[in-house]
Parts: structure tokens; sequence; C-alpha cells
């Protein structure tokens, strides 16, 4: 377990992850549910979580601490973590028979959750990143993310499907970008200043495999556990003591707008019986247009096919005219993804 | 689906009995229906990887006149297309090893393990 | 790349075989290194019936206190059935049911992870989640180490000990056994039924920690193999083991071979109400001592599944107690070689000759021509029902008819099933000498 001086200056970047048992089991007569812990792991968003933390204290060269609230069962997978390279705290939460109490308490207030983790957190220093799961550490509602934003005084921008560090220089500090999603597949881009938290959706990335060695070193590992304390010094200075001290405030977003798509409007079917009326509506009864096979043919050619066909059939008016898209905030670099 | 005499039946254990029931064959046996093949894979833990851990070589099923796989496969993994190719999935994959054992064309499963720590987890073996 | 690690042995999977033998290293002094896929010890691993813990006395004394054991068995019982008959020969012990005991049911993800665990303790370093992707050999050929799925990143050590289990791809590497008969194995099935403690109690007839193994021949439409029921402690697990060229060649589904044993007026009453909790497939070695593979090569050692260990020979089912017995000599015969500083062949043959002085190679060289007798075609298909019809025959009153003698009543049965008396009497023969 690494000792980190909490007056050194190096990126400190944080998962907070939800490791729970992915596999309960349900009696069937009775309801109850049962954790062996055999099924204990990773949800996609948390791997997703810890690789974006990884990659990110890789661009910034920092430390990568792991903080996840749960019993004693997630340890084996927090030695999964301890072999790629980052410092492991776990906060007792849950069913451990021994951490009753606070624990308790802890399991249905996502605030006191928050104040535990920055609590946690202070031995390591000041985060100028958290990254969470989009269900967070407390019981997957994830709204503790932003109360531990507030805890740490930090930007927060939750529910994101992409995150990378900005590339250096282009901006006074460093800064993150973030991708979250809007209607019909567009995406907004937001600028997010540190010290940040933020929320990732299991997409987009892979947790990576711990290397050999640091599988070999890390069962051996001892793993800390943190007092489920509720008292925080983090204070809302505005994480004054952060590594970048780029005090940007807050989140910026690119001008963007939503795009809806149009509804068609369709007269209610005039007939006495519901039932009639129903299988207007649904078109049970109706023939359909048999599959067409139309290649094979170019992509061009089946655009085009597949627009043709949308347009005959009143979904879209011809000849198409798409919306453009949301301007993006000036100057990022789009191959900086 | 909870028709008497279901294996799923889920009344009558408040007091510790248990339903009693079963539908009676012509020969006055119990039987007992069976559940359906996605309900039976849905108590198992999977964790499915990224890479497919079998690849079969469609090519060579083609000539295959036995297709052993299909029915031998406990997780019933392998379904025969209409242009006489297998179609395979691994994600629900046993790691048994009952595909490449009982194909009779050489090369045409490849079978390995799936990357470490992905591939079915035993709760209760 | 990064300089390989660097051990005394390593040993390829945390199965009964693998701890066994890391323990037996690591309490020599030995640094041992166990390599498991999946991601706790036993999660790729399902048995059928009942653990026997004998061989644990000399390796952990009153192991019983400690073992992850669901139920003592004190019932086994072997049972023949048609499809709607069952005879069965249902033996009971009451010193089965207290220490040093004989069978256990046991869950293999506890019960595996309690052998690895003690592996642990001793000071054998176990890496989970990592495949061992092929072997690593030096100029002259000799094993010197493995590779795995972790970044390609190696592992060395004089001694390789690839406890891998029946798919052994690293036993088929080294050329130990260049190619596997399916004839030679056979698919294990089973279904794992929620049932309370005390129905399993009422219905078994069982109390506490006692528990039934029922082992069953003629429930698989004729597929050679047969089924097994035993008792956890809040669940039964029901399942069938047959043939493979077999099975493919019936066409049927393995599940619907659970469903029948179920569905069987003498196994039915047993599980009805019950949910099923996992449904699990496991392949077995079962060929038997003839099927081994060769057990060393150079700075390399196969044990458990892998040497196909597993005794299937009728009467007796067992495969964890071999595992743990090949594994333990294979530990002991790798830490010989590594003193004498011979790991060769020719070093590690203490190997073969340590199983050979003890139950595991005895039992199976002595039962070796069991296997071809239990899965041949008179045991599967016919006797069953000549059996059970041969009990109908002498417990049917048939008053006012005067009761049929014995042997017209044996004559009766065999001409029904098709079985000469002189076939009935070469297979009591074969039996007789393959088990006397």
């Amino acid at each position: 377990m690494t000792t980190v001086d909490a007056t050194t200056r190096s990126p400190l970047v944080v998962a907070c992850l939800r490791i729970t048992d992915l596999h309960p089991e349900v009696d069937l007569l009775t309801g109850a549910v049962t954790r062996d812990g055999l099924g204990v792991g990773l949800s996609p968003a948390d791997a997703a979580a810890l690789e974006h933390a990884l990659r990110i204290a890789e661009a910034w060269t920092g430390r990568v601490v792991v903080v996840a609230a749960g019993p004693r069962y997630i340890v084996p997978v927090l030695r999964e973590v301890v072999a790629l390279g980052a410092a492991v705290v776990r906060i007792p939460y849950g069913d451990d028979a021994s951490d009753h109490g606070q624990a308790a308490e802890l399991a249905g207030d996502e605030h006191g959750l928050a104040r535990a983790v920055a609590a946690a957190l202070i031995p390591f220093g000041t985060p100028d990143l958290v990254v969470c799961g989009d269900h967070s550490v407390d019981r997957g509602t994830g709204a503790m993310p932003a109360f531990l934003a507030h805890e740490l005084g930090a930007a927060q921008a939750l529910g994101l499907v992409a995150l990378t560090a900005e590339r250096a220089g282009q901006t006074s500090g460093p800064t993150l970008i973030a991708e979250r999603r809007l209607d019909a597949g567009w995406r907004e881009r937001l600028r997010v200043p540190i010290p940040a938290v933020c929320s990732v959706e299991g997409a987009g990335v892979r947790l990576r495999r711990a290397p050999l060695s640091g599988a070999l070193a890390a069962g051996s590992a001892v793993i800390a556990s943190a007092p489920a304390t509720t008292t925080t010094t983090h204070g809302t200075d505005g994480g004054a003591d952060s590594w970048a001290d780029n005090q940007s405030g807050s989140v910026h977003i690119g001008a963007t707008r939503a795009f809806e798509p149009r509804t068609r409007v369709r007269p209610a079917p005039d007939s006495a019986d519901p039932r009639i009326r129903l299988l207007a509506l649904t078109g049970a009864l109706v023939a359909h247009d048999p599959p067409t096979v139309i290649g094979p043919v170019g992509a061009a050619e089946a655009a085009d096919a597949l627009i043709g066909f949308l347009v005959r059939h009143g979904y879209l008016d011809g000849p198409p005219t798409p919306p453009a898209p949301p301007t993006p905030p000036a100057p990022i670099d789009p191959g900086d993804r | 689906m909870s028709e008497p005499g279901s294996v799923n039946e889920t009344t009558g254990a408040a007091d510790g009995s248990l339903p009693l029931g079963g539908d009676t064959t012509p020969t006055g046996a119990l039987r007992w229906r069976g559940i359906s093949f996605e309900e039976r894979m849905a108590g198992v833990d999977f964790r499915v990887g990224a890479r497919a851990h079998i690849t079969v070589d469609s090519d060579v099923c083609r000539s295959c006149t036995t297709r052993g796989c299909v029915t031998a496969c406990p997780a019933n993994l392998f379904a025969p297309t209409s242009d006489g190719g297998i179609l395979f999935n691994y994600e629900e994959c046993f790691e048994c090893g009952t595909c490449y054992m009982v194909c009779n064309s050489e090369g045409a499963i490849t079978w390995t393990y799936p990357d470490g720590g992905h591939g079915v987890v035993f709760h209760h073996g | 790349m990064t300089e390989p690690s660097a051990f005394d042995a390593v040993v390829v999977g945390a199965g009964p075989a693998g701890s066994a033998a890391a323990l037996a290293l690591a309490r020599a002094g030995r640094s041992v290194v166990m390599v498991e896929r999946g991601p706790f010890a036993g999660s790729k691993n399902v048995y059928g019936g009942v653990v026997y813990g004998r061989v644990l006395d000399d390796i952990i004394p009153t192991w019983w206190n400690e073992v992850p054991v669901e139920r003592w068995v004190v019932r086994r019982s072997t049972m023949m059935m048609t499809e709607d008959q069952s005879l069965a020969i249902d033996y009971r012990s009451h010193a089965w049911g207290v220490a040093p005991y004989n069978g256990m049911t046991t869950v293999r993800s506890h019960f595996d992870s309690w052998l690895a665990g003690q592996a642990t303790e001793a000071g054998a370093q176990l890496v989970t989640s990592t495949v061992a992707t092929g072997l690593v050999r030096d100029s002259a050929g000799r094993v010197i180490g493995i590779r795995t799925d972790r970044d390609g990143a190696e592992l060395r050590a004089p001694v390789v000990i690839a406890c891998d289990g029946v798919n052994s791809l690293l036993a088929k590497e080294a050329g130990l056994l260049p190619r596997a008969e399916a004839s030679h194995y056979t698919l294990g099935v089973k279904e794992v039924l929620d049932l309370p403690a005390e129905a399993i109690n009422e219905r078994f007839g069982v109390r506490g920690h006692e528990g039934v193994d029922i082992e069953i021949l003629g429930c698989t439409r004729g597929i050679p193999g047969g089924g097994f029921l035993y008792t956890n402690a809040e669940t039964v697990s029901v399942g069938v083991v047959v043939s493979l060229p077999h099975l493919a060649e019936a066409k049927v589904r393995p599940e619907e071979l659970i469903a029948d044993l179920k569905a069987h007026p003498s196994i039915a009453p047993y599980l009805r109400g019950s949910h099923l909790r996992e449904y699990a497939a496991h392949l077995v070695p079962e060929g038997g001592y003839d099927t081994m593979p060769t057990l060393a090569a150079d700075g390399m050692m196969v044990a458990g599944d892998a040497a196909a260990m597993t005794l299937a020979a009728g009467l007796w089912l067992e495969g964890v107690n071999f595992a743990i017995g090949s594994g333990y000599a294979a530990g002991r015969a790798a830490d010989r070689a590594i003193a004498v500083g011979d790991c060769s062949a020719r070093g590690l043959a203490s190997y073969r000759a340590d199983l050979e002085n003890q139950f595991v190679l005895a039992d199976h060289k002595r039962l070796r021509k069991a296997p071809a007798l239990v899965l041949s075609e008179r045991v599967q298909q016919r006797y069953p029902g000549l059996l059970c019809d041969l009990a109908e025959g002498m417990f049917t009153v048939t008053n006012p008819t005067p009761k049929a003698g014995g042997l017209r009543v044996t004559r009766a049965a065999a001409a029904k099933h098709g079985v000469k008396l002189r076939e009935l009497a070469v297979d009591t023969i074969r039996g007789m000498r393959i088990f006397g």
C-alpha cells in the first residue's frame, strides 16, 4: 500500500467504485436475496470509470487512488485494482457483520456516503478528478457523485460517455473534455475544469488487464480500510490546494440545440368497436411490404434506398435536410478524443 | 406458467409443506414439466469476454453430415443455418469442450479458454 | 519486456490437484505459484456426487473440522431403473456420519477455494483470472515455464505441473496426450435445485448434516452413462453423465436426459416444488488407466483430470480424491527433483512410482477394465430392466396362481430383455474378475 504525502503536488485521480455482487441469488419462494460474494465484480460503468481514471492519470502523469464502499467480499476485486497500480482504500459498507452501526447508516444516505468518501481521501490529498460509474457507490442511485462534488467543492459532469484530458498548452490549465448524450444521437461537449467529479457510462472504453507482475504483487497486498466517518476537512474552499490551481469555475457547455424528430399525425380510426380501433392503430392486420433485398450495392445507393423508403412512408419529407449539428465550444481539437 | 405440478409452483411453503401435484401420464407416472432453455441458462453467471474463444469454420461444416455439436452442446450454442453452415455463439459457454470433442471434422471448431477472469463462473459446481 | 518471474515450480490450475501440488511444494519450502484462469479457485469446476476426504488425512489432519461441507453422506444408494421401475441397493451407515467420516457433498466454489487457501497459507502464491496460454521451452525442448495471457508475460520454473483440467491444453501441447478420443470422455450435466433443509431431511430420511447420494443406472435412454442425485445443505443436485460420442449420435439434448430423470416416478417425489438455481456442464475423463497420458516430461508433470485420474468404475465414482492424491504426489516429486537438480522426465519418474504405490494408480490399474464393462451395451441397456423385472417377478403376488420359481423368473426376465444366460454368466465372471 502506497502512503502518499498529502503535500505532494502530483495530480491525484480518484476512481470511486461500486463493487457489488453482480449475480445475487433470489429465493423464488421467499424473495430473499443472497449475496455470497462469488459473483462480485465491477459493473461495466465502474470498469469504464476505472479505465478513464487510469488514462487521465497517465496523461497527467499523476497518481490513481481507488476508493470503494462495500463489504469484505469486495477485497479480491480490490486486489485486481491494486494489480493495475492504483492505491486502494475500502469503506466498510453493506453486509459486513462487524461493521454495523455507521455502515448501516450509510446504506440509505448518499450524502453521508459522499462525506465518508471525501474523508477517506484526505490522507491522499485533494483529488483533482474523481470518476464514478453512473451507478454510484450508494445503492446505485447515481446521486452520490453530486453530493461528493459538493463535499469536495468540485465541478461536476455526470452521465458522460467520453472523458479525456485536454491536450496541454491549449488553455491556461489542465481541463477535461467530456461528452454527454442528447436527443437523436447528438452529443454535447463539455469543458470541465478541475477539480471535478465525473460519472461515466459503461461505454467507449474497456478496462485494461493488469500485468502479470502486478497480479503477482497484488496477491499479498493489504487493502486499507477507512473508517466510515462522516466528518470531512476537505471543506468548501473550492479545493484550494489542488494540483493545477486553475479555478476556472464551472463546466462550460458548447451551444447546443436538441434535435426533435418530427411527429407524424395519424387520424384516430373511426370505428365503434375498440378492437377494430386497436387493430387499426397497431396495424396488426395490415399487409406490410415484405423485406426487400436491394444489395449488393454501394453505401450511397443503400443510403438513398433507405431514405427513399422513409420518404415513401411519410417519416421524412423529401428531399431531407438534416438539422445542423450543435456548434462545438470554441477551441477544441476534434482529434483529441 | 404456474399450472399445478409445475416445478415453478410457488405456493404452500408457509407451513413447511411443499406443493403437491404434477401431471399424470396415462401410465399414472408423475411428470414434471421442464423449463425453457432461456430460464435454465438465466441462473448461470457468465462474464462475457470481448474475444470469442470458439470459432467455427462454416465451410468445413457444410460437408458435415452428423452435426453432433448442434444437439450435444449443453449450452445449445450451435445452430445450423439454411445454407448448410453452422452459426455459433460463445457468450453463454460452459467451456466444457463437448463441441470440439464430438466434432468429426478436423479443424472445423477451434476451441480455447476465454481470457482470464471471463467466461462461466459456477457458484454451485 | 520485463524479466520473467522465476519460481521453483509453476502449477497451472487451482483445482484440487493444483492446490494439493502447490501445498506439497510450499510445505517443502519451495517457491510456487498457482495460475488459475477463473476469478477464484473452483469457479470453473463441477462434480457429480461425493468428495471422499480420506486422502486428506495425511495432508491436513482433522480436515473435517474446517472443510466447507454441505452434508456428510450416510446413505449411499445404487439404483437401476427402467421407464417406470426401479431397484436400489441402499446402504446406510451411522459411522459415515461421525468423524473421521467417509464422503461428503460440497460446493466446488467453496471446497476448491478452501483447498487453495491451504496452499496460500503454506506460502504458495495464487494468481487468478490468468490463462496459461502455452509452454516455454529451452533450446533442448525442455519445459522451463509457461506463457500467460496477461501481456503475454512468462513465468519460469524448472518444473511446471499441469493441473489444468479435463481439456488440458498443456498436456496436448507437450505431446503427453497427443490425441484425446471422444469415447474416453463423458459429459456431465447437473441441475442444482433449491429445496428447504426440512424438505430434504424428510424426503431423504436424514437429519442435521446427514446426506444422501444416489447413483443411477438405466436413466439415459440407452446412451451409455448414468445419473445421480445427491443432497446439499439446502439444495439437491441432480444430473446425468453420458458418453460423448453416443450422446452426439443419439441426437438427444443433454438437458432432456435430466428432465427424464427428474420426471421418473422414483425420483420426482424427492424433487417436487424445487426450483432450478444453477445449471452446469463439464467433461469427465472416464477412460481410466489405459487412456492416461504420459505423466511426466522434461520439466513437466500432469495431475488430476488433466491426467485422466477420475475413477469411473461402476460402484466407484471418484475424482476429487484422485486429483488431490495425484497433485500432492506430483508436488512432492517436484520437490525431490529440485533437491537433486534433475527435473528431466527421469528425475520426475518418482511421481509415477509414488502413484503406483498408493491408491491413485493402484485402484486405476486394478479397475482398468471396469469402464468398458460399465459402459457396455448389456450393462447399460439390458441389465437394469432385467433386474427390475426379476424383482417384479419375485415380489409380485400372483394369487391364486402359485409363485413361480426363481430360475423361471430369471429365465423369463432374461428372455424379455434378450439376454442369454451364458452372457449373464460371462458378465458376472468379468465383473468378479474386475471388481473381485
